[in-house]
């Protein structure tokens, strides 16, 4: 529903009324607003520039990183990531979803308010919280699920990536849930009328209908996976330079690693800034995860908020 | 289909929420069941001592307290005036994708890069050192996208009549918005805003850089290098010592108080969202 | 008149006593020097209702940053002051205080103690740092993996390991082992993985869950370390506990320095497992 400004509104206003306040602190409370995001932007591509003067962008595309002889190649830090999300959404998604449709579909309404306040507690909890549970719990049972591989200890790729499993499902849920609910009863009781049963109506009307939604939640729960740092921070090993011999390999997710997150979130931080070029590194890494994660969230809402053209 | 692989498929996704359900009650029941033994008066009224591990958190709590009170008045103003501004201010038809792309895109920035542009800006560029309004500003921007789009989704729920009603009577854009918009809206702003505390509250990452301590603080006097302490931040330190029975206690309750204190956040906020929610449902 | 004076008088004396109180003093840096700073700073508090900051973000060198961008008066580190130091913040003139020493010690887990791993030479610490020995077992010990749980570069205790190995630790190799960053975190990752070894500070070897091994030097002679191998240098790896100024120590700072290297503060060094600063005129090792 559009909420158009209806011209004689605005031709009163024109006519010399008095100057609207509301609006000009509505605008100005959107410029700064804005002006604030697009700063943080600036000042990180203000601080990065050293390094890319010194290295380029390829500097960061390296295999190691070792910041006392001026190397800094991310590559297995993004490869952490990477593996990290992937893990996570390809676990969050199926159970996820799965769990979207039957609050959607099945569950009285009663029961459905329900679990959307279990959801919403889920969703709520800290990432620092969900690292301490990290920490205290998954590592041990992760250390003996993972026995076959051999790990070091618990503190491996797989722990971050059940981790953020645990913590983006909720997301899934809820955005799935919305996305599946948006689609009107009118589609299922036709397609009830037409004789099929409610699953056939679920996988052969609804899902199909809502798969923008869906497809949706999927990316803007990778967005938040590889944006999380404390939780993988706690729990990931630290380890850098675990650049894997084979990519598709399963061997390197039960060895320790490192993420962008959990680099920039380290102490590394905290002695960089005094060299500009180490400093400057550290902030292309953050360039770097933010472009990834806007495209990510940019291509959720394109496919979203297209406008679906059905009654 | 088949009967038996439709009823197959439902019955998975009933396994998928049992799976959720099963992933909140270990969690929930992890941290209430080893926390609850830290819970006594003196918990939440004494500051913590030694190393960290003894004593309360009060001032952890305050210390959060203060930086979600700071990041909600920073955060609701500018809020309002996006959404005011996408609705009513400049409804272009291609606006309303643009703007609400932006703000999702902007929730979507991890936490640490605010944390660090903070570090940048704060700390160092305006000389504050580590503060609780730098820290506090910093929440607030984090907070303000998801803040604005509520409120946008909010009052783009609102009855057409009302406005047509408003305009058919000849009250400017600004009129409108005063006294139908904002008032008939604030049930959207006001759950907003409770879930941006929400997040606000149990955020690491933004504090680390610009506004926290591991001890000393008590209330922070004055602007500059006040820093305060915090739940997040102090369970975050306390975690990475592992396994140490000295301190367990003390930092499983640190972390239920901090959920209690998200919850609670989320959850008075929770009717009127289902509300909206249920409203909405299947067109 | 007299009511203006007064009330100048008001405002300047306000003025004034904000003044003193409101400087806080901000300490941050190494995790082995902290626990006897952190309660210091509680006895300030305490005497003078002074603010006092502490915080251990990034260790050793992360005081040294604090320091050198302004946003600590006061950094600990476990390490003597480095060359590097100096040309990364030039215009600052560190100046450090010995309030203690303490000892980098090699701990290994309980398994690997009990196995018979107590006696390592810098050989073996070197080829175990490298890669080059990966077995307990070439080295006496029992048919396992080694675990190598790295200090973050960075941190007083890496310096002072990397140094003995290597001389300098910018001579340090490249390698990368999972990292542990604080004491606690170090000593506890220890004692929960079975075949581990990490530096620590000696004092936090409790030899109950984590256990120091003793280490076979040059010539031969086999040092473990306690307080009295340390304190008379036969054991290698001493280094000092430090805090660190820009420029000499002033105001609220100097009062924190001269309480930790008063008696009392010294009785905290002693607490807390560490040795005293050694007197004045005596030859530091």
């Amino acid at each position: 529903m559009k909420l158009a400004a209806h011209r004689s509104a605005a031709g009163a206003e024109r006519r010399g009324r008095r100057p609207d306040v509301l609006r000009l602190a509505a605008f100005g409370f959107s410029a700064i607003a804005i002006a604030a995001f697009v700063g943080l932007v600036a000042v990180f591509a203000v601080e990065a520039w050293p390094f890319f003067r010194a290295q380029g962008i390829s500097g960061l595309f390296g295999i190691r990183w070792s910041f006392r002889s001026g190397r800094f190649g991310a590559l297995p830090m993004i490869y952490g990531s990477l593996a990290v999300s992937l893990i996570s959404v390809a676990l969050a998604a199926p159970i996820g979803l799965g769990a979207a449709v039957f609050l959607s579909e099945v569950l009285p309404r009663r029961a459905r308010i329900a679990a959307k306040v279990g959801v919403e507690l889920l969703a709520g909890i800290p990432s620092v919280v969900y690292g301490l549970l990290g920490v205290l719990l998954l590592r041990d049972a992760v250390a003996r699920l993972l026995r076959p591989f051999d790990p070091i200890s618990g503190d491996t790729l797989a722990t971050g990536g059940l981790l953020l499993a645990a913590m983006i499902l909720p997301t899934v849920v809820s955005l799935g849930d919305d996305a599946l609910a948006a689609i009107p009863s009118s589609q299922r009781r036709a397609a009830r009328a037409l004789g099929l049963g409610k699953a056939e109506t679920i996988l052969r009307v609804v899902v199909p209908a809502a798969l923008p939604g869906l497809g949706s939640a999927l990316l803007l729960g990778l967005g938040r996976a590889l944006g999380e740092t404390i939780a993988v921070f706690l729990v990931i090993g630290r380890q850098d330079n675990q650049w894997p011999e084979r990519l598709m390999a399963l061997e390197p997710l039960a060895r320790a690693g490192q993420t962008v997150t959990s680099k920039l979130g380290g102490s590394e931080t905290f002695l960089a800034y005094g060299d500009p070029i180490h400093w400057g590194a550290l902030l292309a890494l953050g360039l770097l995860l933010l472009a990834v994660v806007a495209v990510l969230s940019f291509a959720g809402s394109w496919v979203s908020l297209r406008r679906v053209p059905r009654g | 289909m088949g009967k038996w692989l439709g009823r197959g498929f439902l019955f998975s996704s009933a396994l998928c929420a049992l799976a959720v359900l099963a992933v909140l009650s270990i969690a929930l029941g992890e941290i209430a069941g080893r926390g609850l033994p830290a819970f006594d008066l003196a918990f939440f009224t004494d500051p913590s001592a030694g190393a960290g591990y003894d004593g309360g958190v009060l001032f952890e709590i305050l210390g959060t307290l203060i930086l979600i009170g700071t990041a909600l008045a920073a955060s609701l103003p500018l809020a309002i005036g996006l959404a005011l501004a996408a609705t009513i201010y400049l409804p272009r038809p291609g606006l309303r994708r643009g703007a609400l792309s932006a703000l999702y895109a902007a929730n979507a920035v991890p936490s640490v890069l605010i944390g660090i542009g903070g570090f940048i800006v704060f700390v160092h560029g305006l000389g504050w050192g580590k503060s609780w309004l730098g820290g506090g500003l910093l929440l607030g921007l984090m907070i303000l996208p998801a803040e604005a789009v509520a409120l946008i989704e909010r009052i783009e729920a609102l009855p057409r009549r009302y406005l047509d009603a408003a305009y058919g009577l000849g009250l400017t854009r600004g009129q409108v918005a005063r006294s139908v918009v904002l008032r008939q809206s604030l049930g959207g702003l006001f759950s907003g805003a409770l879930l941006g505390l929400a997040r606000a509250a149990g955020e690491t990452a933004p504090i680390l850089f610009a506004a926290a301590v591991f001890s000393g603080a008590g209330i922070p006097r004055g602007l500059k290098e006040s820093p305060v302490l915090a739940l997040p931040y102090h369970i975050f330190v306390l975690a990475q010592d592992s396994f140490s029975p000295a301190g367990e206690r003390h930092l499983w309750g640190a972390a239920l108080v901090l959920l209690l204190l998200v919850a609670s956040l989320s959850l008075i906020a929770l009717p009127a969202r289902l509300r909206a929610h249920e409203e909405s449902r299947h067109g | 008149m007299l009511r203006t004076r007064l009330g100048l008088l008001l405002i300047a004396s306000t003025f004034a006593i904000s003044a003193v109180s409101a400087q806080p003093l901000r300490i941050n840096g190494s995790t082995t020097v902290n626990p006897v700073v952190v309660e210091a700073a509680e006895i300030l508090r305490a005497e003078k209702k002074a603010t006092i900051f502490v915080d251990t973000q990034g260790g050793s060198s992360g005081g040294i940053a604090a320091l050198g961008e302004g946003r600590a008066e006061i950094g600990m580190i476990s390490r003597d002051l480095e060359p590097d130091d100096a040309t990364k913040f030039p215009k600052v003139h560190f100046q450090a205080t010995r309030i203690g020493t303490d000892a980098l010690a090699l701990v290994v887990s309980k398994d690997v103690w009990q196995g018979g791993v107590r006696i390592l030479s810098r050989q073996q610490v070197q080829g175990i740092y490298e890669g080059t020995i990966t077995n307990w077992k070439a080295v006496g010990g029992p048919d396992r993996r080694i675990v190598f749980f790295n200090k973050e570069p960075g941190r007083g205790t890496w310096e002072a390991f990397a140094k003995w190995l290597y001389g300098d630790p910018k001579k340090a190799p490249d390698v990368s082992h999972p990292e542990v960053g604080a004491n606690e975190e170090g000593r506890n990752k220890v004692a929960s993985t079975p075949g581990s070894i990490s530096q620590l500070s000696a004092a936090w070897a409790d030899q109950k869950t984590v256990f120091a091994v003793a280490i076979r030097r040059l010539d031969g002679k086999v040092v473990a370390p306690t307080h009295a191998t340390i304190a008379d240098g036969s054991y290698p790896i001493a280094r000092p506990l430090q805090v660190v100024t820009d420029g000499p120590p002033k105001g609220l700072a100097k009062e924190m320095i001269d309480l930790l290297l008063s008696p009392r503060g010294q009785a905290l060094v002693e607490k807390h497992g560490y040795l005293k600063a050694p007197a004045a005129g005596t030859k530091k090792k």
